[in-house]
């Protein structure tokens, strides 16, 4: 496997932000190596600047069909690509993020910094701007093992937000948040969609998903079930919840 | 190059911030500093047994630290899943195994340092004149450490940290080893044996090449012309094993 999987094209606004075609994944698991068919063609695509909402039970396939996204793991067949210049203009949050424990908050956000070659002035502004709009400046010389779980989620995604990314893909960005920690990453999700740059992000808080996004996919069983805009969903349905319902229950 | 550089000085941080090292290190300390009771119950070779003890017991240490924590570096990051935070991010494979690598070199420099310094002052107490062979010896243990560490971090890319610590320590012993038994079995005349005392010895790292303990206490001439092409030989070892490492992890999927 080539250390970055993916082309490194400059932003093209005709291509899109992501696009996932025909993905097909299989794992083998257990001792006997059984084989585990996890995506079974999946296809959607995400255009620049919408804030896209992949949606899905668990172990529907989502966050598998973002670490095809984004490299870290290979597609059995078909192709995910991303319309953006390659890993540096990326930033993901993993879903129940693990960081380095010795470090602390300023320390770890310094190194994610570090990995995008920015230079040390820059490198500190972004930190402590970083440090502020996540409400942890008062933690940011605190090592990570005695941060709560919603301080990692926010550290987390602060680490995304480094190298002030065009695409921002965010695995179940809300676990873990209190209500003002949920308020607070709403906030930062919608600054980054004024901004002009594309969010991805999983989630199965559907309130949250049905005021963030403009675009979302229903995942079952592997494949995209459905795919539109908020609006669309809800034709005939009074919520969110009910049409993902009747989705994934179809 | 920023990327190595990122995860060298974080892999430093890591592993000297590690509370176990720091025990591992006064113990260490403990047991060379026991080296002077030794030397005591000795009749007229205090200082010898002192050296002696003291370079033992800083391999011994320093093998453990290079070999447990190696096995733990690549494991940790991969059962932790920090990896996905780092490779999603334009981090090479082969940066990360460098990194880490160049990280934990730092670590057992900072080790050994304080282990050789330590012995270094007690030889002088001792026997009233500072030896400079005591660091010479110190330096070419970091040397043979450094080449294990490489193997236990490949070690480390295809299984589990407890089997990459186990051959890590096998491939020390093969190290030390390696040249007398295919020297014995030379004299054997059996071609089998022969020919496998060949492969491990051309397999393994030849380490005995590079000990200098017996030469440090004077029971052996030091050829140092030969030692530095065996170090030679060992940091391409390293090199070659390290490929190894990052093609391995190349072709892993998180």
């Amino acid at each position: 496997m080539p250390d970055s999987q993916h082309d490194t094209p400059q932003q093209d606004a005709s291509r899109p932000a992501v696009l996932v075609s025909g993905l097909h994944k299989t794992v083998r698991v257990g001792f006997r190596a059984r084989r585990l068919e996890i995506l079974k063609g999946v296809d959607f695509h995400v255009e620049h600047g919408d804030v896209f909402g992949l949606l899905g039970p668990n172990g529907a396939g989502k966050t598998t069909s973002v670490k095809v996204i984004l490299g870290l793991m290979r597609p059995t067949s078909g192709t995910a690509s991303m319309g953006v210049a390659g890993l540096e203009r990326v930033g993901y949050l993993p879903e129940n993020p693990y960081f380095y424990d010795y470090l602390s908050g300023r320390e770890f956000l310094g190194f994610c910094a570090r990995l995008f070659a920015l230079e040390a002035g820059e490198r500190r502004e972004r930190v402590e701007g970083l440090l502020g709009d996540v409400g942890l400046v008062d933690a940011g010389d605190v090592h990570l093992r005695k941060y709560s779980k919603g301080m990692l989620q926010r550290i987390g995604i602060a680490q995304a937000l480094v190298n002030d990314p065009e695409l921002v893909l965010l695995d179940e960005p809300m676990t873990g948040l209190d209500p003002v920690g949920r308020v607070e990453v709403k906030r930062i999700i919608q600054s980054l969609h004024e901004r002009g740059k594309t969010v991805l992000f999983n989630s199965h808080i559907l309130s949250d998903v049905h005021e963030l996004c403009s675009r979302i996919a229903i995942m079952r069983e592997g494949r995209v079930a459905w795919q539109g805009t908020v609006p669309e969903a809800m034709v005939d349905s009074p919520t969110l919840e009910d049409f993902f319902m009747k989705v994934v229950t179809a | 190059m920023n990327q190595l550089i990122a995860i060298t000085v974080n892999t430093f941080k890591e592993t000297i911030r590690d509370r176990v090292l720091a025990v591992i290190v006064v113990f260490a300390l403990i047991m060379i500093a026991a080296g002077l009771w030794l030397g005591s119950i000795s009749l007229g070779e205090q200082g010898r047994m002192m050296t002696d003890f003291g370079l033992v017991a800083v391999t011994g240490f320093g093998l453990i630290v290079a070999v447990f924590v190696a096995a733990g570096l690549v494991r940790k990051e991969v059962e932790k899943r920090t990896v996905y935070v780092l490779f999603s991010k334009p981090v090479s494979r082969v940066a990360f195994i460098s990194g880490k690598f160049v990280g934990l070199c730092g670590t057992m420099a900072v080790v050994l340092a304080g282990m050789g310094l330590f012995l270094f002052a007690l030889v002088w107490v001792v026997s009233g004149h500072p030896s400079g062979m005591v660091l010479l010896a110190v330096v070419m243990i970091y040397v043979q450490l450094l080449a294990i560490m490489a193997v236990t971090i490949f070690f480390s890319t295809l299984g589990s940290a407890i089997l990459a610590s186990v051959l890590g320590i096998c491939v020390f012993v093969a190290g030390q080893l390696s040249h007398n038994v295919l020297a014995l079995t030379r004299l054997g005349k059996n071609p089998l044996t022969e020919a496998l005392s060949w492969v491990v010895y051309v397999t393994v790292p030849n380490l005995s090449a590079v000990d200098v303990k017996a030469g440090v206490v004077g029971e052996q001439t030091l050829a140092w012309g030969q030692i530095g092409l065996w170090t030679a030989y060992l940091a391409a070892y390293v090199v070659v094993v390290l490929a190894l490492a990052a093609l391995i992890f190349r072709r892993k999927e998180f």
